[in-house]
C-alpha cells in the first residue's frame, strides 16, 4: 500500500522534533530532528535500541515528558491539524485518553495497586464523558470483556492478576475512550511469547474495529513484522531509515538496519555465526558531528564524519540517512 | 559420549504461605560433554530454578544430580567447594549480579584468590589479564566499577568471573535477554567461541526461542515445573509433538513478512504451580484436552531421541 500524500493533511504529523534532557549540567540529545506522519488505521513502528529516543518521541506526542529534566526544544506535532505543543495544559488534558492514549511498557507499574481495576478504567471514562459512576463502571466492564477478561474480575486489585492480564487491563484503559491515536510503548516486551501472541492478536483486532492509528514502539523486529504498515528505524535520536514494512524487511538499506537484521538469530535459517554490530551506540551528550552511526559502521569513510547526513529517497517511499546509499545498494 | 551432568527425577519445591510451589517437579535429563542443552519455557515455569538446583545454588527437594558419573546430590563441605570450581553460572541481569563496590579486576580475581591456585601476585595478575582478554574487556577498564560499564561489557565481566577457574559445566541463565540485539549477538558469539576453545558444556536457560535454536544442540521444553518435550534442537524446531511446544513455537513473531505462519492462540490462563493437581498442567490451556489428561503424564520416547509427555501425542500427530 502506498502512503497517500495528496493535498489532505495527515492525521498525525511530527516535524523536526528535538528533545533534550539536562542532567548534571550536561545536555543529553535524546531526539534530534525526527519527522514522520501517520494516517488513521495505519501502524507505524518505531524500532531501535535502548536509549535511541523512541519513548521520548511518544511522550512528546502525549506531552508527558518530565520537565525538567526533559525539554522539547523544537519541532511541531500536528494531531488532526492542531499543534499539540502550542495548546494549553487544560486542552491537552482533554485530548489525553480521548484522542490519544498510551500503553506503557511495564504493566506491573502502570496500574494503581490500591485501586480496583474496574474503577481505574472507569476513571478514564468519567474524565472524558458526562456519565454517572455506574454507567462508567458498566463501560469499564465491557472494555474488560473486549480484552478477554471476565467482568466479574472488575472488583479485583492488580496484584490478583497475572502479568498478561495486567497488560490487557492497561490496554483496556488505553482504549476505553476509543482514542484515534494509540501509542504503544513496548506493550508486549514484559510478556511471555504465548501471551504476547494473544495480546498482539487483540491489538490488531481492536485497531481494525476502531480504525485507530497506532505507533508501535519496540525493539523486536518480529513484532514489527507482525503489526506494522510503516517502519521508522531510530538511531541516536534520528530516523535513519523509513519506509513501508515490505521495503525495510526485504531491502534494508542503512548499514545499521542491515546490522540489526544480521544480529538476529533467525528461526527459519541455520546460521553458524551471527554478524553483530561492533561497538556501542554513541554517547548522547557528545554525538558525532556527521553520521551518528559512522563510528560503528563497516563502510564508514572520512566523508561520513564531515557534516550531518540528510535523508535520501532511495526508492519510492523508502528513505535512508546514509551518504553511501548508492554504493550500498549494489552490494 | 558419557553424560557430564545428569538429573534424575529432580524436584525443587518452595514453601509459600499458600502451599508448596512445585517449581521443578520430577525432571530428568542428561547433558553430554561439550554440548549445549537449551531449556525453554515461559516465566515461572521453573527453568531458572532448575539451573540453580543443578549447580547446588539451591538445595533439591528430591531426586538426584550426577556429575561426571558421581552422585553429587548431597555434596557438602570440601566436595561442594571442589564442585563449585567445575560448575558455574552466568546470570541474567548484568546490572544486579555484579558487586557495585568491587572493581572489574576485583570481581574477576575473587574466584582466583579463593581457589588458592596462584602462588604469587604476579601469577594472579597475569591470569586476570588473560581472562579479561579472553572475554574481550579492554585493559583500561581494569579499575573501573560496574556502573561505569554498559550492559554488554558488564555481561562480559560476568562471563569472565564464571569462567575464571575453567569450569566444565556452565549454566547460562538468560545471559542475553537484558541486552540489545546488536550487543546480544556479540555475547552469543563469545559464548560459542569459548565453548569451541575449552570444550565447555552449557545449560542455556532462556525464553527466547530464536536464541536457543541458534546455540543449542538439544532442547528441553518446560511447562510449570515439568519437562513436556525434549529432543535434539533441529528435530524440535522441525517437528514439535507436544501441544504446548506447538503453541510456543507458533507464537514467536517471525521477521518473515511474506510467509505468515499459522498461529495457535492459546486460551485460558496459566494454572498455579502451588499444590498442582496430579494431571497434565497444560490441560487448562490445551486445545486437545480430554479426560485422560487428569491422570499423571509420563515422558515417553515417541520418536528416536524425541521424548514427549502427553497422553494423546500419537493421536494428535498421527504417529
Amino acid at each position: 500500500m502506498e502512503q497517500n500524500n495528496t493535498n489532505q493533511t495527515p492525521f498525525l504529523k511530527v516535524e523536526d522534533l528535538v528533545v533534550e534532557y539536562t542532567s548534571e549540567g550536561q545536555v543529553i540529545h535524546a531526539v534530534n530532528g525526527v519527522s514522520f506522519q501517520l494516517e488513521k488505521g495505519r501502524t507505524l513502528a518505531l524500532v531501535g535500541e535502548t536509549g535511541a529516543g523512541k519513548t521520548s518521541i511518544a511522550k512528546s506526542i502525549m506531552r508527558i515528558l518530565p520537565d525538567p529534566p526533559a525539554k522539547i526544544k523544537g519541532g511541531k506535532i500536528y494531531l488532526d491539524e492542531e499543534d499539540v505543543l502550542c495548546i494549553s495544559e487544560a486542552e491537552m488534558q482533554k485530548l489525553r485518553g480521548q484522542k490519544v492514549s498510551m500503553i506503557f511498557q511495564d504493566p506491573m507499574t502502570a496500574l494503581n495497586p490500591v485501586k480496583r481495576v474496574g474503577d481505574q478504567i472507569a476513571e478514564v471514562i468519567r474524565q472524558h464523558n458526562r456519565v454517572t459512576k455506574a454507567e462508567a463502571f458498566d463501560r469499564a466492564c465491557e472494555m474488560l470483556k473486549t480484552v478477554g477478561i471476565s467482568e466479574d474480575r472488575a472488583n479485583e486489585y492488580p496484584h490478583q492478576f497475572s502479568g498478561g492480564m495486567k497488560q490487557r487491563v492497561v490496554i483496556a484503559m488505553a482504549l476505553a475512550c476509543s482514542p484515534e491515536l494509540l501509542l504503544a510503548d513496548e506493550p508486549t516486551t514484559a510478556l511471555d511469547v504465548t501471551i504476547q501472541a494473544q495480546v498482539l492478536e487483540m491489538i490488531n483486532r481492536l485497531k481494525a474495529e476502531f480504525n485507530t492509528a497506532m505507533i508501535m514502539i519496540t525493539h523486536d523486529l518480529g513484532v514489527v513484522a507482525e503489526v506494522s504498515d510503516e517502519v521508522a528505524v531510530i538511531y541516536a535520536g534520528q530516523v535513519i531509515e523509513y519506509g513501508a514494512v515490505e521495503s525495510i524487511f526485504d531491502r534494508p538499506s542503512h548499514p545499521y538496519t542491515q546490522g540489526l537484521f544480521g544480529s538476529l538469530p533467525d528461526l527459519g535459517k541455520d546460521v553458524d555465526r551471527l554478524s553483530p554490530i561492533y561497538g556501542l551506540p554513541p554517547d548522547p551528550t557528545n554525538l558525532p558531528k556527521g553520521c551518528s552511526f559512522q563510528p560503528r559502521c563497516p563502510y564508514a569513510t572520512k566523508e561520513c564524519n564531515m557534516q550531518p547526513v540528510k535523508m535520501k529517497e532511495i526508492e519510492k517511499g523508502h528513505y535512508s540517512r546514509c551518504c553511501k546509499n548508492n554504493d550500498l545498494e549494489v552490494s | 559420549m558419557a553424560a557430564l551432568i545428569e538429573a534424575r527425577n529432580l524436584k525443587k519445591y518452595f514453601d509459600s504461605p499458600k502451599g508448596m510451589v512445585h517449581a521443578v517437579d520430577d525432571v530428568s535429563f542428561k547433558i553430554e560433554e561439550g554440548r549445549t542443552m537449551g531449556v525453554v519455557g515461559e516465566s515461572g515455569c521453573g527453568k531458572s530454578t532448575l539451573g540453580r538446583t543443578m549447580i547446588h545454588l539451591l538445595e533439591s527437594t528430591g531426586g538426584n544430580i550426577l556429575f561426571e558419573g558421581k552422585d553429587v546430590t548431597n555434596a557438602g563441605g570440601r566436595d561442594l567447594k571442589n564442585l563449585r570450581e567445575k560448575m558455574q553460572i552466568i546470570f541474567q541481569d548484568p546490572f544486579s549480579s555484579l558487586n557495585p563496590r568491587m572493581t572489574i579486576k576485583g570481581t574477576i580475581q575473587e574466584p582466583l584468590i579463593l581457589s588458592k591456585r596462584f602462588k604469587t601476585k604476579g601469577e594472579l595478575e597475569d591470569e586476570t589479564d588473560r581472562i579479561m582478554n579472553l572475554v574481550g574487556i579492554e585493559e583500561r577498564l581494569r579499575d573501573s566499577y560496574p556502573h561505569e560499564l554498559d550492559g554488554g561489557r558488564r555481561q562480559r565481566v560476568g562471563i569472565g568471573r564464571a569462567l575464571a577457574l575453567m569450569p566444565k559445566f556452565v549454566v547460562c541463565d538468560e545471559p542475553v535477554s537484558a541486552l540489545d540485539v546488536s550487543i546480544q549477538a556479540q555475547i552469543l558469539n563469545l559464548l560459542m567461541d569459548l565453548q569451541d576453545q575449552y570444550g565447555l558444556t552449557y545449560m542455556f536457560v532462556t525464553h527466547d526461542l530464536s536464541v536457543v535454536r541458534h546455540i543449542s544442540d538439544d532442547i528441553c521444553v518446560m511447562y510449570l515445573g515439568q519437562l513436556v518435550e525434549t529432543s535434539p534442537s533441529k528435530e524440535l524446531f522441525k517437528n514439535q509433538l507436544h501441544p504446548y511446544s506447538k503453541a510456543l513455537l507458533s507464537a514467536i513473531p517471525s521477521t518473515d513478512i511474506h510467509h505468515k505462519k499459522e498461529r495457535i492462540i492459546l486460551k485460558g490462563e496459566i494454572t498455579s504451580p502451588i499444590n498442582p493437581k496430579p494431571g497434565c498442567r497444560f490441560a487448562t490451556r490445551c486445545p486437545y484436552v480430554c479426560d485422560r489428561c487428569n491422570s499423571p503424564q509420563k515422558l515417553e520416547e515417541v520418536l528416536p531421541d524425541h521424548y514427549v509427555s502427553c497422553c494423546r501425542v500419537r493421536e494428535i500427530n498421527n504417529l
